[in-house]
Order: structure tokens, then C-alpha cells, then sequence
């Protein structure tokens, strides 16, 4: 029995790709399985390879797995590129001509059919678009899937905007696939999937739950600039934010994007902007002021490869010393780092809460993979969310307070926020050294005690951070920490070195910043090897966690800078070597 | 009663002359004028002299980072429409690194005025060449002269759809506080330009030689600001002589009025959503 499976969809960018992928991945939903898909595309509308993995288990999976187990290509270019990952037994549909260009020992335990997509779909129904809907029929035919599922969805696609003969026609296509699969897959090749019910669960991508965790989380003022890959983000916000009398406005640039933010938030509503690596470098400057004027904010970064434009449809984990260290000067700030979706929709929500409290920049450090891809997950408990806007004064209570300072000096730095319009509230806001009523200020007995008000804020905020969370056998000795999307395949690397009887456990650092040191100190003194997973070339959470634990024993760092995901394997392989040369 | 100087936060410090004095008494006057609560009042400033004018002003105020203040200015009236809220800049804010926001914010059109304090050199980091200054303009940063064309700042407004384009001159307050208060009127974005000299570091736009080369459309009779093709001529009618007065205003729809029609201010709606709202939403993604 399958209990989990791979599907490769692949073409040439307009081929598709994504729609039927789509169409499938709905369909393995609404049948009862865990389902997690992989975007590979390039930056381009046009031409160029692109492929997209469809991954369904009985279990919980965040990413991808290590083969394919289907493919299907409308084109040949990609089988021959990915033979490699074809697992045994894997069955592999080709619309193209150069199949035989593949050596014989490539093809071993591997059944290849060519499968004219396109002049099925010319001859039929005299247009090439529906070639998509014969590859479903193909792949419904392979996998054993529900037709009646694939009819409702197609329906629900087309019948209002295109009618009943489209309807028909797609039908039609769906069922040609099936048929034609029939005459060319041998019974023994397809790989049956056994049904089970639908859990009512969502299926939902990363940067989609973003939206929804803001929305949830009263935010009312969102500013961008159209980036890959978190446009996403605003697009659905954009499209449900009226209902809720917010507001969206699409930015000139990053600059405009996080001041306007910043200016909507000053005035008294929670505001978010969200980006890329190239968009979070412009916006440095005025992360800087939304840490030296106190103004919460909530900054999404939806990590790509960098550096400068690099590859913008990409993953990586990149930018993290960016939001750690970067713009001039010193300020407090907070990093968050979902690495699921559900965590994705709960940190955004908690990260308004954060901002609000401490009245700094909060992040929410996500990355392409988490961001675009959609995965199952449990519906959102939206009665979780209490929204608390901490020290926010209204004007009742400013009613008798004739000499209101805005920036005063408290026990814990945070001080109460009045708004524009408040009577008795006025004060300045200045991205320059202040005094307590926010006036420049350049006294520098005035600057130690600003400088220490503000960076002292987070001091006692361990209790109000999201702590790291632990995965796998707690007595295992080899540690593996790692953060954000590297999730999914550190916890699958676990299973896989379990097999092998080695006993593993990951350390999930879900708030960057400020750096849980403690709790990250005790993970690494239980162990005896420790693995730093990191999606970026120099290792910078290995780098971070040396700088902050500093740590007695030596860390490994498990690197990936390909553009591709990490897969368990990846991870499981480098950590059985080691851990056997030992 | 307000009086006049309830707007009066401190006294200015900056040098003695300054063309700021005659917009900041303007400024104030223009307020008390219009009856706007202090604390319904924004005022939100740049990098630069002009940058201090809303510390000594009592209201609220946001000095905030260079070139950044229109798109901050935006986001307050956004959140909160209900605001009086009013931007200034001095010409390197506005001119050369907030251009792009001079230009959208042009065409966005949110209710707000922008005052742009154009002295034609930057005078708070001691006297370089400034996007307005002349050709052949000698100072520190160009000690051979400026080699670049001066950039006209309302030529850009009206070809970037600016819905309010005014012309005011520090050394005549009241023509300059008459037209601040037929921007914040404005329906829109309203925008005036300030012609306001350096007495300290640019000793060729003087007060004498602003008053030489300006003429006020608003005393000509045959001029009419809501006829763009009067607006495009009347910058090159007398060579190289400044129009000052209002040169251009159109009726349209501010952003606001469009994204956000008739709504309490996003500041204070109350965020929790009615039950089931969102969760209807969500079914979309089962």
C-alpha cells in the first residue's frame, strides 16, 4: 500500500504546469491526504524549464521527499534533467520526441511512455490548452483517483465563466486522458492510491496564511511594492481587506511602502508591509526608525536568493543577518521564523501583538518555499487570537494629564503611546535623539538613558517570545538545529537516521530575535553532535548561535545554496557520515 | 477660544532672516484661522532647516527621515482621514531624494497638503548645490560651478497630475498664508511651494532677487488657474520670471474618498471582526 507518493509536473513555463498541478493537488486534498507541493519556476512569463512536485502521505509532511514517483512532462527537457530522482518502480509520461536520447541503465526499473499531449488535445478538441486536462485524466487514471472530484472542480472552475460546452469539453479531455493512459501504462505501473475522507482540512500556502494571520489580527493598512514571492500576501489582502475597511496601497517603492506603514501605524492602526531581500534592503533606513521613534510595525520578508536581484522565484535563507544587524546604528527588534504554515498565520498574529507591546519593528522571516507553496494544515483556530495593543493610552485616560510624555522613562522603557488627535497627547516623533517628550534632544546624559530605555525593552521579554521547539527523541544525542522552512525536511532527516538506528532531534528556533540562548545552550550540552541546518552559504544561524551560546563543543554546518530545497536525504546523509566516522 | 498662540510650541532658532520665519508665522496664522484643534493637526517634516518647524509648532509632529515624508505623511491621513495633516519639505527632500514620492503622491492625490520650503541649496549641512540652485552655481560641493539644470518642482507637479499647485514667497506672509489655506481646503493634494532664502549660505537668491523675478498670477485678472493650458504657459510667459499665487486647481476625487468612502478612521475601528466573518472566508481554501 502507498503510503506516500510524488508527483513531478513539468514544461516549459505557459505550459500549465501549475494549474494542473493545482487541480491535482485539490483533488489528493479532498481525498483524505497530507498533501505538500513544490513551485519550481523560473522568473520569466514564457519558455524556460519550470516543474512543480506534488506530494501526498498518510503522515505529516511539510516539503518535499527525496524521488519522484510520477512524472509527467510536457516536454522532454525536464525527464532527462530529473531521471536521477525517479525512484524504482516510478512511471514516467513524456510529450516529446527525445525519450530516446535517455541511456538504457537511466531508464532501469523505470517505465517511460511517450504520450502525445498535445496533438491528443489538437486532434479532439482543436486547441492545445487541453492538454492539461488530458495529463489530469492521465494522472487520475495512474493514481486511481475520483473522477467525480475532478468534474466538481472543473465545474466549479469554468461553468460561470465559460459555460456548459467548456465544461464539456473539459470533461471530455479528462476522460481521453484516462483512457489513453489506459492503452499505454501497464497495470502494474500505476500506483494506486487508497481513498480515504476528507478531514476538512485547509490547503493553503505560506504567504496566503500570512494574510489571513494579519487580517485576523486587526491589521487595517498594508503598503507594498510588487515582489517575488510575497506578492501573494498583498494580492489576497487586497482582495479581502475592504470587507473589513482596511486598506491597501500599492507603493511607489519599498521606501514608500514601509514609511507609509509607519505613518498609518504612528496614527494609531496595525500596519504591515511585507517584501523580499531586495525590497528589505531598501527599507533598512526606516526599520531604524521604526526602532529609534517606537512606532510598531510588522515587516514580512518572504526570503529568495540573493544577493542583489539573484533568483527571485527561488528559496533561501539568506537575509537573516540582514534583519538581525542591519540598518546603521543600534535598536531593539524581534525576528520571528514560522516554519509551517499553521505557524505562518499564528506568528503573524502574535507578531502585532509583539510590536504593540514593545513598540519596535517586528519580523516575520519566512522564505519562497514556505511562502508560495501550499500545504495542508488543520483549519485556524481563530479563537486563539486576543488582540492586546498593550500600552496604547485613550483619551479618557489622557483627560487630566497636562504634561504627557510620550517617551518616558519607565521600569521596563515601554512607554504609554497617545494618538494623533488625543487631547493632551501631543508630542513630537523624531527619527533623531529625543527627550521624553520626543524633542530632539542632543544632551548626552539624555542619550545613555534613551539608548538604555530602548534597548533594555527586550530584556525581560523571554516569556512573551515564541519559544524554540523541540522534535524527535528527547534522550537522542545527535542535535540538529535549524529554523523557518528547513523544518519539514530536518524532521523527515530524523525518521530516515531512526531507520539506521540513529537516534536524532531537531531544536526549531522560532524566534531568531532575541535569541533564545538558554534553551538553545542545554540542546547543544545534551548531545554529543550537533548539526546547524542552514539554507544559506556561510551558515549564518551556525554563525549566530557561536555568537550567541558560544558553545564548548564544535557544531557542523549542513549547507544548501542551490536554489533547491533542501530534501531529507540532504540532511540525513551529511549526519550518517558523520556521526559514523566518529 | 483658540488663540493664536496656542500653535506656538517654542521659539525658533533658526538665523536671524531665515525665509522659515515668515512660513512658520504664516503657518500658525493659517491654522488659527481655520479653527484646527492643535491635536487634530499632523505635521510631519524632513531632513533639513525646514525639518524643525514643526518642533516649534504645537501639534502633533513627526520629524522623520530624509525624504520620507510624504509617504509617512500618507499613511497618517490613511489611518486617520479625520486628521488635518501637512508635510514639509525643504528642496532636497522634495526634489532629489523623495522625488519618486513627490511624483505619486502627485498623482495618488490623498487629502493632505505638502509645503516645499525651496531656499535653492542645502543649508543645514552648510551650503551645497541643491537640485533648485542654477546652472554654474559655485558652492562647497561644486566649487567649478554646478554643470546640471535646476529642476522646477511645479512643472513636474502639474505634468504628474497634481490636483493643487501654488506658489507662495516667505518675504510676502500673506499671500503665502491665503494660499496654505486654500490648499488645506483642497479637496486632495494640495501643494505650495515655498520660495524662502538661505541668508546664510546662498547669497545670490536673495529676498531682493526673489522679489525681482516673481509676478503674482493672482493679481492678474485674465489668468485662470482651473485652465491647464493658462498653467503650462504661464511658466515660460515672462522668460525666466517666477509665477507665484495658485497657478493650478481641479476638482477630482482624493484617494481616500475612492479606497475609503465615508468610514470612522482606520485608527479607531473596532478590529475584532463579527463572528464567522473570516471563518467564511477560510472555506475558500478547503
Amino acid at each position: 500500500m502507498i503510503k506516500d507518493i510524488s508527483v513531478m509536473i513539468a514544461g516549459q513555463a505557459g505550459d500549465g504546469v501549475l494549474f494542473t498541478g493545482n487541480v491535482l493537488a485539490k483533488i489528493l486534498k479532498k481525498e483524505g491526504w497530507e498533501v505538500a507541493t513544490y513551485r519550481y519556476f523560473p522568473s520569466n512569463i514564457r519558455g524556460e524549464p519550470t516543474h512543480y512536485i506534488i506530494r501526498a502521505s498518510q503522515k505529516k509532511i511539510f516539503g518535499l521527499g527525496n524521488e519522484i514517483d510520477v512524472l509527467l512532462s510536457f516536454d522532454c527537457e525536464s525527464i532527462i534533467k530529473y531521471t536521477k530522482l525517479i525512484a524504482q518502480g516510478g512511471v514516467v509520461l513524456c510529450d516529446g520526441e527525445e525519450l530516446s536520447r535517455l541511456k538504457p541503465t537511466h531508464k532501469k526499473g523505470k517505465a517511460f511512455h511517450k504520450f502525445p499531449l498535445k496533438i491528443l488535445a489538437k486532434k479532439h478538441f482543436k486547441n492545445d490548452i487541453f492538454k492539461n486536462m488530458i495529463a489530469l485524466g492521465a494522472l487520475c487514471y495512474i493514481l486511481d483517483l475520483n473522477f467525480r472530484l475532478i468534474e466538481r472542480i472543473i465545474i466549479n472552475a469554468f461553468l460561470k465563466r465559460k459555460g456548459k460546452e467548456i465544461v464539456r469539453m473539459n470533461i471530455d479531455a479528462v476522460n481521453l486522458g484516462c483512457e489513453q493512459a489506459r492503452l499505454i501504462v501497464e497495470p502494474s505501473e500505476r500506483h494506486k492510491l487508497v481513498k480515504k475522507m476528507d478531514t476538512g482540512k485547509m490547503f493553503i500556502s505560506g504567504d496566503e496564511a500570512i494574510a489571513v494571520g494579519a487580517l485576523a489580527a486587526g491589521c487595517r493598512f498594508f503598503a507594498a511594492y510588487p515582489i517575488c514571492p510575497a506578492t501573494e500576501i498583498w494580492q489576497w489582502l487586497a482582495l479581502h481587506f475592504p470587507e473589513f475597511n482596511g486598506i491597501v496601497v500599492q507603493t511607489e517603492d519599498e521606501l514608500a511602502a514601509i514609511n507609509m506603514a509607519l505613518g498609518a501605524s504612528y496614527a494609531g492602526t496595525r500596519a504591515m508591509t511585507s517584501t523580499s531581500g531586495p525590497g528589505g534592503s531598501l527599507m533598512m533606513e526606516s526599520y531604524g526608525l521604526s526602532g529609534m521613534a517606537e512606532i510598531p510595525i510588522v515587516i514580512v520578508d518572504v526570503q529568495r536568493v540573493g544577493p542583489s536581484t539573484g533568483m527571485p522565484t527561488k528559496t533561501e535563507q539568506s537575509d537573516l543577518n540582514q534583519w538581525i544587524y542591519g540598518s546603521h546604528g543600534e535598536f531593539p527588534r524581534i525576528i520571528l521564523s514560522p516554519g509551517t504554515v499553521t505557524e505562518c498565520f499564528d506568528f503573524t498574529a502574535k507578531a502585532f501583538d509583539l510590536a504593540d507591546k514593545y513598540q519596535v519593528p517586528v519580523v516575520l522571516l519566512t522564505e519562497q518555499d514556505v511562502g508560495q507553496n501550499s500545504r495542508t494544515a488543520k483549519k485556524f483556530d481563530l479563537s486563539k487570537i486576543k488582540i492586546d495593543r498593550g500600552k496604547l493610552l485613550s483619551e479618557e485616560e489622557l483627560k487630566n494629564n497636562k504634561d504627557y510624555k510620550r517617551y518616558a522613562f519607565t521600569s521596563n522603557g515601554i512607554s504609554p503611546r497617545s494618538l494623533p488627535s488625543m487631547k493632551n497627547g501631543i508630542h513630537m516623533v523624531e527619527g533623531n535623539e529625543h527627550d521624553e517628550k520626543g524633542y530632539r534632544d542632543e544632551d548626552p546624559e539624555n542619550r545613555i538613558r534613551m539608548m538604555q530605555k530602548r534597548m533594555g525593552k527586550l530584556s525581560g521579554s523571554a516569556k512573551d517570545m515564541i519559544p524554540p521547539k523541540l522534535w524527535g527523541d528527547k534522550q537522542a544525542t545527535v542535535g540538529i538545529i535549524g529554523f523557518g522552512s528547513t523544518l519539514g525536511p530536518i524532521v523527515e532527516a530524523i525518521e530516515e537516521l531512526g531507520d539506521l538506528n540513529i537516534r536524532a532531534k531537531n531544536l526549531q528556533i522560532r524566534t531568531v530575535w532575541p535569541f533564545p540562548v538558554e534553551t538553545v545552550r542545554d540542546f547543544i550540552r545534551s548531545c554529543e553532535f550537533v548539526f546547524v541546518v542552514d539554507n544559506n552559504y556561510s551558515g549564518q544561524l551556525h554563525d549566530l548561535i557561536h555568537s550567541q551560546v558560544k558553545p564548548e563543543a564544535g557544531m557542523q554546518k549542513i549547507l544548501n545554496y542551490s536554489s533547491v530545497a533542501f530534501r531529507p536525504s540532504d540532511i540525513s546523509t551529511q549526519i550518517k557520515r558523520a556521526v559514523r566516522d566518529a | 477660544m483658540l488663540k493664536l498662540e496656542d500653535y506656538h510650541h517654542q521659539d525658533p532658532t533658526w538665523c536671524r532672516g531665515c525665509g522659515l520665519y515668515g512660513l512658520f508665522s504664516a503657518f500658525k496664522k493659517v491654522a488659527f484661522s481655520l479653527k484646527i484643534k492643535p491635536e487634530k493637526m499632523s505635521i510631519i517634516s524632513g531632513i533639513g532647516c525646514h525639518g524643525r518647524l514643526n518642533s516649534y509648532f504645537n501639534a502633533y509632529g513627526f520629524h522623520s527621515l530624509h525624504g520620507r515624508t510624504l509617504p509617512i505623511a500618507q499613511g497618517v491621513k490613511l489611518a486617520n482621514t479625520q486628521l488635518s495633516v501637512v508635510a514639509v519639505s525643504g528642496d532636497g527632500d522634495a526634489y532629489s531624494i523623495g522625488l519618486g514620492h513627490f511624483i505619486h503622491s502627485l498623482r495618488r492625490n490623498v487629502d493632505m497638503t505638502y509645503i516645499v520650503v525651496n531656499n535653492r541649496i542645502y543649508g543645514l549641512t552648510q551650503g551645497q548645490t541643491s537640485p533648485t540652485s542654477r546652472m554654474n552655481f559655485v558652492s562647497p560641493s561644486t566649487p567649478y560651478g554646478s554643470k546640471e539644470q535646476p529642476l522646477e518642482g511645479l512643472q513636474m507637479a502639474l505634468a504628474a497630475g497634481g490636483s493643487f499647485i501654488a506658489r507662495g514667497f516667505s518675504g510676502a506672509p500673506q499671500q503665502l498664508a491665503s494660499l496654505i489655506t486654500a490648499g488645506m481646503k483642497h479637496k486632495g493634494f494640495s501643494l505650495v511651494e515655498v520660495l524662502s532664502p538661505c541668508v546664510t549660505h546662498n547669497k545670490i537668491d536673495t529676498y531682493q532677487l526673489f522679489k525681482s523675478v516673481i509676478f503674482d498670477v493672482d493679481k492678474d485678472p485674465n489668468y485662470d488657474p482651473t485652465n491647464k493650458n493658462k498653467a503650462w504657459k504661464i511658466f515660460s510667459r515672462h522668460g525666466d520670471k517666477l509665477p507665484v499665487g495658485l497657478i493650478y486647481k481641479e476638482t477630482r476625487p482624493s484617494f481616500e474618498e475612492q479606497s475609503l468612502p465615508g468610514r470612522k478612521p482606520l485608527a479607531f475601528l473596532d478590529l475584532v471582526p463579527e463572528a464567522g466573518k473570516i471563518e467564511k472566508i477560510l472555506e475558500k481554501f478547503e
